[in-house]
């Protein structure tokens, strides 16, 4: 069989890598553009990636790290009405707590004499670990019962959607501290609780996204050529809700964030890692006279969620328009 | 129309009985009941003799199904038990602290819909004006604040310039002392009600530009009515009725930050209830403040489901 060449038809051929790449950049550059407040959260977003992989190097001090100075008023063998009067007269040196923000120390020391830079530097691993960590969890799992729910209509969607809205009639922070109370307290643990958690509205939000696609012209088309419910599930649904899943994933992730921020600052957070509401609750004691602990592991919270918020936002209106505000 | 009505309450009432099944279990699933919460304690005195004991008193020994049966008896019967922890009735302690939440919650709602409503409304009648994006800017920096952070920050500022003592012992109602009740919750109730605001904020300015662009407003201005009444009689009618929608999420999100900031300023309601029944594992408590709070959002959503079936015969059709 030979075939017809129209000369005036460029063949088609795939985009070598550096093609790829290539309009990669120039659509970045076209969304940083077009959205700048999108654009400054994708920024943010960096920073703070790169602040987490690159923490060691730029903690200036071990986290742990407790600093002393010398105590001025060290004696040694001090009499008994001495030690009563300064019980740390006995000590060389003293825990150098609660030092103001300066060059020594970025933003100062806390209660125990460690470094609070190093400290909120570190906190954002546990942070970006949660945030991304749960999201792609609720939308891989809202992904599997949202498709399942869709597309075998009747009992199961019904049922479904009730479990669903049970979930979303208790208050999520509620949730989030009895789920994270049944198994150890591990970073792993927690990640996973919130990504349980945050199903209810991953599942209800690809649910209706598979429910449009369901009744297009060309799932019909693929029915009608005999094509099987995993095949059409597959190739032709999922594909056409890959808008939505990026939509699900970068919202979510401000609010898992903040979710553990919550659980740490009432003392049931992840257990021995840095957590920055953990360290909003450690400064409260002290608010009043030395507050930097709690201002910037807060500020680094709000921060953090205000960039993948602007992100999110901004993604949602370049994929799809129809749920702007929503 | 009664058909959808009475759809619509088996619904919320399979959903309640749901909330109030998961929390019975998980509660139980936790590592650890009140028998060894409680005696652990007094580590010395809590034998394995003394643990067996108290969980007999509780009627912690049984089957769970017996339980669980037991519980959906007393629970239908409006019986809620005694609280593992203060020997009262589960009644009397949701009727000590429902109060002090219902007025918390009632005054951020209020800080939060006064500040949304003519906000939003600003934001989009000066659509993408200076003024727009830094309302904007600041719901953005609403929603990514953490709500303990805001109040932690406003009792430092409220600390540092000694603008007014907080009286966190007295526990005061509003209609009891409503001076010191006030300034006892002042902060709580502008961070709760300064979270809350963002989504509200943006969903009607988003809603307020899609109305605007109908038809209907430009003839009501093309009749030469007042830009005022057309706004706030034409555009503003419509462009609330999603934020009514989604009232049962924003009561959930409230009550969700009331758990966090009770806490914070020792007000003994039920969020604080909630946290302290869970780490304690007082399960007469915890079942019922979430069913409570379940019952709560869930006859919110109803009520407004059924609203909106009265306004707009296609939802009930669907």
């Amino acid at each position: 069989m030979s075939q017809i060449v129209d000369p005036t038809v460029v063949p088609l051929r795939d985009p070598t890598p550096l093609e790829r790449a290539g309009s990669a950049m120039v659509s970045l550059g076209r969304f940083m553009k077009g959205k700048p407040l999108g654009g400054s959260g994708l920024v943010v977003v960096v920073v703070f990636i790169a602040v987490a992989l690159l923490a060691t190097v730029i903690q200036r001090h071990d986290p742990d790290e407790i600093f002393e100075t010398p105590n001025p008023d060290y004696k040694a063998n001090p009499s008994t009405l001495e030690l009563a009067r300064n019980p740390d007269i006995g000590s060389p040196v003293l825990v150098s707590q609660f030092e103001e923000p300066g060059g020594g120390h970025w933003f100062g020391t806390d209660k125990f004499g460690r470094d609070i830079w190093s400290q909120v530097i570190h906190g954002s691993r546990l942070s970006l670990i949660v945030g991304l960590g749960a999201s792609v969890i609720a939308v891989v799992g809202g992904l599997i019962i949202g498709m399942i729910s869709a597309y075998y209509a009747g009992i199961v969607d019904l049922l479904i959607q009730r479990i669903v809205d049970m979930l979303q009639a208790i208050p999520f922070l509620v949730l989030v501290l009895v789920f994270t109370q049944i198994t150890e307290r591990s970073v792993l643990n927690v990640v996973l609780w919130l990504g349980v958690a945050g199903l209810a509205i991953t599942t209800r939000l690809i649910r209706s996204a598979v429910l449009q696609v369901r009744e297009s012209e060309f799932v019909l088309a693929a029915r009608v050529v005999g094509a099987s419910d995993l095949r059409i599930m597959i190739r032709h649904v999922l594909p056409n809700c890959v808008a939505v899943l990026i939509i699900a994933f970068s919202i979510g992730i401000g609010a898992y964030i903040l979710a553990e921020a919550s659980i740490s600052f009432l003392g049931a957070g992840p257990q021995g890692i840095p957590s920055w509401g953990q360290m909003v609750q450690a400064g409260r004691g002290s608010l009043d006279l030395h507050p930097w602990q709690t201002v910037f592991a807060g500020g680094a919270i709000m921060m953090i969620v205000l960039g993948f918020n602007l992100l999110g936002d901004a993604l949602r209106d370049v994929l799809d328009p129809r749920l702007r505000g929503a | 129309m009664q058909a959808y009505i009475i759809r619509r309450i088996l619904g919320a009432v399979f959903v309640v009985f749901l909330v109030g099944t998961f929390s019975f279990f998980a509660i139980r699933v936790l590592p650890g009941d009140f028998a060894t919460a409680s005696l652990g304690l007094d580590a010395g005195s809590a034998s394995a003799d003394n643990i067996a004991q108290r969980r007999a008193d509780l009627g912690l020994d049984k089957p769970i199904g017996e339980q669980y049966a037991n519980w959906l008896w007393d629970t239908v019967r409006l019986d809620l038990g005694d609280s593992f922890l203060t020997q009262n009735t589960v009644w009397y302690e949701i009727g000590r602290s429902l109060p002090y939440s219902i007025e918390l919650g009632v005054l951020i709602m209020i800080v939060g819909f006064s500040v949304a409503i003519p906000v939003g409304l600003i934001s989009a009648i000066f659509q993408d004006k200076a003024l727009d994006y830094s309302l904007r800017g600041l719901a953005i920096l609403a929603l990514a604040a953490p709500v303990f952070w805001t109040a932690a920050i406003a009792s430092l500022v409220v600390l540092q310039w000694d603008l007014f003592l907080i009286d966190v012992i007295g526990q005061p109602h509003l209609w009891e002392d409503p001076g010191n009740a006030i300034t006892w919750y002042l902060i709580p109730m502008f961070a709760g009600g300064f979270a809350g605001t963002a989504t509200t904020m943006r969903l009607l300015r988003s809603q307020m530009l899609e109305v605007l662009r109908q038809d209907y407003v430009r003839t009501a201005r093309a009749k030469g009515l007042r830009e005022s009444v057309v706004i706030t009689r034409h555009a503003l009618r419509n462009a609330l009725l999603p934020v009514l929608t989604v009232m049962g999420v924003t009561i959930a999100t409230i009550i969700g930050s009331q758990v966090i900031l009770e806490n914070m300023f020792n007000i003994p309601g039920i969020g604080n209830k909630v946290l302290t029944a869970l780490f304690a594992r007082d399960n007469p408590v915890f079942q019922s403040v979430v069913l409570i709070i379940a019952v709560f959002t869930v006859l919110t959503n109803l009520v407004v489901d059924i609203m909106y079936g009265v306004i707009d015969p296609r939802i009930r059709l669907s």
